[in-house]
């Protein structure tokens, strides 16, 4: 290996002197802002705030009642019916009119996407119970801490003292 | 895995299910038979009849097959049970257990609907709110605490320096 008179290594980036002073002033660039609206992600672009297409504008009817507040639960059970329910009609024609299957299975698939379209309906819902539960640990992680310092603190100024006594002990020896 | 992909996972193996049971009995359906001068396509004659129907409503024909013949010998009356017997078991067997998976999957995903922890969203943002401002507070004390804790370190090292040189200046040289 040839060893050469300047270093073999290349040197760092430049951006390191940007963070030099870190005990005056900070001199590191602030951080970027965050983005709005749309950005371009693997050669595609998407939006910031991503909303559930309806099951209108895909073009699937929609089974369940179209109402502001939904009962989850409900609806869920009611559809899971419809779909058992399908699939045995689907079991009947196929022993007696098998011709006509495919719109027996054209209606099992609209109850797959009506099904999948109430689950990511719900989504919204589990990132809000995901903030809370966010919160509220770091609500606890911080009570933790204080009690954690103020018990150094008592901790810290009752060796204080007990040094000082020991302290005045040897003085006076 | 959170409940909802579970309720995804749940869906997804529904429908696989169903087309596995679709599928299956569709291969596996043997041939129906149209007239009683038809040979029976269960015996393994040399030419069974090909149909393309789908549901096994030949369930009596395994029982009707040894009354085919009538002038056939023994042997081969003692021959038509035995060949039959192992699809005879799939077609009565495969049915019930696929149809017994499916029902249970359907109570799985009941099950799983039952469980969810759903809140309206109203008062999902008033529990957002009041933690956020109970955060503020205790991150204020916090810093409070911080601080205060951070005063009494340099303070403590003051003295301790101090302390130290007495020492030093104190100590008589051997």
């Amino acid at each position: 290996m040839a060893m050469s008179a300047s270093s073999a290594y290349p040197p760092p980036p430049p951006f390191y002197q940007l963070y030099m002073d870190y005990e005056q002033a900070s001199s590191a660039p602030e951080p970027p802002l965050p983005i709005d609206g749309t950005y371009t992600i693997f050669g595609s672009e998407r939006q910031i705030n991503e909303v559930l297409p309806s099951l209108k504008s895909l073009g699937f009817r929609q089974l369940y009642p179209k109402d502001s507040n939904i009962d989850f639960k409900k609806e869920l059970s009611i559809v899971n019916r419809e779909l058992q329910l399908h699939i045995l009609e689907l079991v009947d024609i196929l022993v007696e009119r098998p011709s006509q299957y495919a719109r027996r299975v054209e209606d099992i698939s609209l109850i797959f996407q009506n099904l999948h379209h109430l689950l990511n309906s719900l989504r919204p819902h589990q990132a809000r119970a995901t903030l809370i539960h966010m919160l509220e640990s770091q609500i606890h992680r911080r009570q933790q801490a204080i009690e954690d310092i103020k018990l150094r603190r008592d901790e810290a100024q009752k060796m204080l003292g007990e040094s000082l006594l020991v302290l005045d002990g040897s003085q006076t020896n | 895995m959170d409940i909802i992909s579970q309720l995804q996972e749940q869906l997804n193996e529904m429908s696989m299910l169903a087309v596995n049971t679709f599928g299956t009995l569709q291969r596996d359906a043997p041939p129906d038979r149209l007239s009683t001068s038809y040979p029976d396509p269960l015996n393994p004659n040399p030419n069974p009849k090909p149909e393309e129907d789908a549901k096994p409503q030949v369930q009596g024909q395994p029982g009707a097959a040894p009354a085919q013949a009538p002038g056939a010998p023994p042997q081969a009356q003692a021959q038509q049970p035995a060949p039959p017997q192992p699809p005879a078991l799939d077609l009565a067997e495969q049915p019930k257990a696929m149809s017994h998976a499916l029902v249970l999957a359907a109570k799985k995903f009941d099950a799983l609907v039952a469980a969810l922890p759903l809140s309206s969203e109203e008062d999902q943002l008033k529990r957002i709110e009041g933690l956020q401002a109970e955060n503020e507070v205790v991150g204020l004390e916090l810093q409070k605490q911080l601080e205060a804790a951070e005063l009494e370190l340099k303070q403590v090292e003051v003295l301790f320096n101090e302390a130290t040189d007495n020492c030093i200046n104190l100590k008589k040289p051997d």
